[in-house]
């Protein structure tokens, strides 16, 4: 059996002319394509259209090699402006992804984390802010925000993300009403609640909301052609950039003289080693906070009722169950796994797990990949709300970058899909999602659907 | 049961808190803190010093 990439261009289909039996005919499910499907040598997981394939496809795949190449190297690929590199292994099993992950001091993040090919230290450290910087700085800059990202901090926001979370799902209702019914599962749910929770942690007026959007959009299009429109990739990721740096001073410069209880008066304010952190490093912190935390929880919604959609019975039961929420979450992050590798680059000579390497080879850690190792995970191909215990890697593995923003995460959509469940369980997905063609972020532009369908 | 913890080697992540909320704390500094050094032999407790991502916390006993 072959299974095609998506064949049908979203444009191509408006949603009123895609029955509900007709629902994501590109989701084609796990158990229909076997890893012996998969030609292993046409898998290029630099080629960016290959993470449009089905995700049944790409889980086939991944299995593959997972099985048969646990290192399987790849060339990088080609970017306008940037140099390729020597490429770099693609780390799929868990036990050699979480080995690595523990060992920082011989797996560096300072040479890049965030893409596959080195980039001027300046630019990655401006993009990837936190995610690109090794111990001892990291340790110290990290500590000035994890204060603010602890569990019982975050419990103090929470009323604000449950009215974030209703208003949105209001207005989303109203939408649907004075329409026909239908809506953009991203662009009216998924997106606006993480942005508008991160947005009001910083403290960003309403009207830089949009552009911090777009921005945001752009810096982690994985180059994908819709989001960067005219330009190349470089600019445009630089343009983007820029603007969100420009908003920082703004507003950095506004809480020096008018502090308030956000998280920008706090990185103002803040020093390491007796030092204030530097207008760059703050612009690029806050770059960091932005994307970091509007993208991948994005993703998690959108992701994550699509495959509620596809699994009808797990939706049944975890709507019907709020003792759910935890476990439900979880398997969500773990079956979508919402930002898929990152980079790690040895700074020695070494073996790993069988593997012998030298100084400055590139390794990707699949996150996505080491979420599905069998070694791991019973049955890892099931999309089950009640799995526990789930030590998935979808927030990142054992090390000192472990996501700063789990708890946020994890609270922001335990609220999120409760409240869906409770104020739109009418909601009903219409259509196959448009992804997003980046290798970076597992993301969805469109997810069509519909409320106040007959069922 | 006891449990310490390394100050240093935290990154304040909180899956410690998340998973025993009455034995580790995430504090204002940002690294964890052991409001119980001596809890009672725990699945959960167990579970977060194995789970700790960067190996701050060690169990003795």
């Amino acid at each position: 059996m072959t299974v095609a990439p998506e064949g049908v261009a979203p444009e191509d289909v408006a949603p009123e002319d895609v029955a509900p039996e007709d629902v994501a005919p590109e989701d084609v499910a796990p158990e229909d394509v076997a890893p012996e499907d998969v030609d292993l040598a046409s898998v290029d997981l630099s080629d960016r259209t290959w993470w449009t394939t089905p995700p049944a496809y790409r889980h086939a795949a991944f299995d593959r090699l997972r099985r048969e190449r646990p290192f399987a190297f790849f060339a990088e690929p080609d970017i306008p402006g940037i140099p390729a590199g020597p490429g770099y292994h693609a780390v799929t099993r868990y036990a050699d992804l979480e080995a690595i992950s523990s060992q920082p001091a011989v797996f560096c993040s300072g040479r890049g984390a965030v893409s596959m090919q080195d980039v001027p230290a300046e630019l990655h450290e401006f993009f990837g802010s936190l995610i690109s910087m090794d111990d001892p700085r990291h340790a110290k800059i990290r500590r000035i925000v994890s204060k603010t990202f602890t569990p019982r901090m975050l419990e103090r926001t929470l009323d604000s993300v449950r009215a974030i979370v209703d208003d949105v799902l209001a207005r989303t209702r109203a939408k649907a009403e004075a329409g026909d019914g239908t809506i953009d599962v991203v662009a009216d749910i998924a997106a606006p609640i993480p942005l508008r929770v991160i947005c009001d942690m910083m403290g960003v007026p309403e009207q830089d909301r949009p552009g911090v959007l777009a921005n945001s959009n752009i810096v982690l299009s994985g180059g994908d052609p819709e989001l960067i429109e005219n330009d190349d990739p470089l600019t445009a990721f630089l343009t983007a950039g820029m603007e969100m740096a420009a908003l920082m001073e703004r507003l950095a410069a506004e809480r020096m003289t008018d502090p308030r209880d956000d998280l920008t008066t706090a990185l103002v304010r803040s020093e390491v080693d007796g030092e204030k952190l530097s207008h760059q490093e703050i612009a690029s912190f806050f770059i960091l906070l932005l994307v970091a935390g509007n993208e991948t929880t994005r993703n998690a919604i959108s992701q994550g009722l699509l495959a509620l959609a596809e699994h009808p019975d797990q939706r049944a039961r975890w709507a019907a169950d709020p003792g759910l929420d935890r476990t439900g979450v979880e398997e969500v992050v773990r079956w979508v796994s919402p930002v898929t590798w990152m980079r790690r680059t040895a700074t020695q000579d070494g073996e790993i797990n069988g593997l012998r390497f030298t100084a400055g080879e590139k390794f990707l850690l699949f996150y996505a990949a080491a979420n599905r190792d069998p070694a791991v995970f019973a049955d890892p191909q099931r999309f089950d709300v009640g799995r526990d215990p789930n030590p998935h890697v979808g927030f990142g593995s054992k090390g000192p970058h472990f996501c700063l923003g789990a708890h946020l995460a994890r609270r922001e959509l335990q609220v999120t899909f409760r409240a869906i469940f409770d104020q739109l369980p009418d909601l009903e997905v219409t259509g196959p999602p448009d992804r997003l063609a980046s290798s970076f972020v597992n993301g969805l532009k469109r997810l069509p659907a519909r409320l106040g369908g007959d069922g | 049961m006891r449990v310490t913890a390394d100050r240093e080697r935290c990154v304040g992540s909180g899956q410690c808190e998340l998973l025993a909320p009455e034995v580790f704390e995430v504090d204002d500094d940002g690294a964890v803190r052991v409001l119980q050094p001596e809890p009672d032999d725990d699945a959960a407790v167990r579970d977060a010093v194995q789970q700790c991502p960067t190996g701050a916390l060690s169990l003795e006993g």
